[in-house]
């Protein structure tokens, strides 16, 4: 879920963009060539697998897919993320422009979060273990930024309170359901191509990790 | 969902000739401005303003419409939540639960905010090619790698939104239908991974076939842009219509007559 236009102040706005650009320098530092190609078509994927309805019950909901961006892109998942979140905004109308920064640091802080529980799976070994980090990885991406965009909600007033209460609840269905899709999409990509999985190595002190 | 944002941009009209990057710029600081309103008269005349351009913009009204069904899903709920939950001593009661005023008032200023900058955003990119709105984007400073990348994603969503159609009609073809089950995730988390798999495999040839034409990393474009003192003209009302906008916010004439009565 995003936030959108109007809603928030504008030293909050600001904070966003500032926050914002410092994960997007940061997790873009010794890009190379190669990646520009390769992470502008998974944010391509991302943003059409973010228009697909998975029913719930009477209703339906699409899928924020920041976890499964950590898996698949690891630190890069930052900036794919937030590209995603301009092509929404610019083309579908979601979200909204003003708060690019504030839902970057909302979808994408909660991908890197994302990313460091995936990291976690190389200290086990069990056989269902792609499918249960992959859902873990997923639920923290969704629930991560639940909380950051309740607390944002928070920070326009006392009024929205409630309305940020509400929020965190309804994202309770969405972290049950990435999880399981996530989880098998992990579980599926270990089986066809695990060269698309990011952090195959287990991270050693200095190494900077590899983006997949 | 209609994902070619830029499907009218050949639409002849007084945004459609402006500079692109002039027509960024400007329509873009009115944006910014817009978001920061907190008061409902100047919300109201900020939503005029925005009507009156979509209208000079000649775009189609369904184009619009459709853009802003999100922003109108997404702020439904706020009308429902905000007046029964604002903090304090209601009005009245409405079926045992408080109503307040001041809830309602703040849903309907977000609400009139966010309606005004759906319909400015699509009249900046639905009026150009997108391709030409990036463009003018970089020249804007902002980054060049930022810039290909969502010229490169822009062009592959298209990609990808035909095969997700096709392995769709393909699932259907074997008898799937989506229900509120853990089979249905796991099909869609394997139908996304395929996606992903097939996207790995293209940007492998994707790359090769970029260095084979040249590419070093910087984007090259026959796009020129020339201004004319016309586009800086639009520009400068844009900019009184936004300075306005401020004096009318801070200076609060229309506000007080306004509150004289609501």
């Amino acid at each position: 879920m995003h936030i959108s236009d109007g809603i928030l102040n504008a030293p909050v706005l600001i904070g966003g963009f500032a926050g914002a650009g410092v994960l997007a320098v940061a997790t873009m530092r010794n890009m190379d060539m190669e990646e520009i190609p390769k992470i502008s078509v998974i944010t391509a994927v991302f943003f059409v697998a973010s228009s697909i309805k998975i029913p719930l019950g009477p209703t339906s909901v699409h899928l924020i897919l920041n976890g499964l961006a950590a898996v698949v892109l690891g630190w890069r998942a930052f900036p794919a993320i937030t590209l995603g979140l301009v092509l929404q905004a610019i083309i579908l109308g979601h979200g909204g422009v003003t708060v690019i920064g504030v839902n970057a640091l909302m979808m994408g802080g909660g991908g890197l979060i994302a990313y460091l529980v995936w990291q976690q799976r190389h200290r086990f070994h069990f056989k269902k273990k792609l499918f249960v980090f992959g859902a873990l990885t997923g639920a923290v991406g969704v629930a991560s930024s639940g909380i950051i965009l309740a607390l944002a909600l928070a920070t326009a007033g006392e009024a929205f309170h409630a309305v940020a209460e509400m929020v965190l609840l309804a994202h309770i269905p969405i972290i049950l359901i990435e999880a399981g899709v996530v989880g098998a999409c992990a579980e599926f990509l270990q089986k066809v191509k695990p060269e698309l999985l990011a952090g195959q190595q287990a991270p050693r002190l200095q190494t900077s990790t590899d983006a997949g | 969902m209609a994902f070619d944002i830029d499907r009218y941009d050949h639409v002849a009209s007084p945004l459609q000739s402006w500079d692109p990057r002039v027509k960024v710029a400007s329509l873009g600081l009115l944006i910014l401005v817009i978001a920061l309103l907190k008061t409902i008269p100047m919300a109201v005349v900020a939503i005029a303003i925005a009507i009156g351009i979509m209208a000079l913009s000649a775009l189609p009204l369904h184009f619009v419409s459709h853009g802003l069904s999100f922003v109108l899903m997404f702020l439904i709920p706020f009308f429902f939540i905000m007046p029964f939950t604002y903090p304090g001593e209601g009005a009245f009661e409405i079926l045992g639960v408080s109503f307040a005023w001041q809830g309602l008032r703040i849903a309907t200023l977000i609400f009139i905010k966010a309606l005004s900058i759906v319909m400015l955003s699509f009249v900046i990119f639905g009026s150009s090619r997108f391709d030409i709105s990036m463009l003018a984007l970089q020249r804007l400073k902002f980054p060049s790698i930022v810039v290909q990348m969502l010229l490169f994603a822009y062009r592959y969503t298209f990609v990808f939104l035909d095969e997700m159609k096709r392995m769709h009609i393909s699932m259907r073809a074997r008898g799937f239908i989506a229900r509120s089950d853990r089979k249905t995730l796991k099909i869609y988390g394997h139908f996304i991974g395929t996606l992903l798999v097939r996207s790995f495999e293209r940007t492998e040839r994707v790359y090769k076939a970029m260095l084979s034409k040249g590419y070093q990393g910087k984007l090259h474009s026959m796009v020129q842009f020339h201004s004319v003192p016309l586009d800086y003209a639009k520009a400068a009302v844009i900019l009184l219509i936004t300075i306005g906008l401020l004096i009318g916010e801070f200076g609060g004439t229309l506000n007080t007559a306004v509150q004289a009565w609501y």
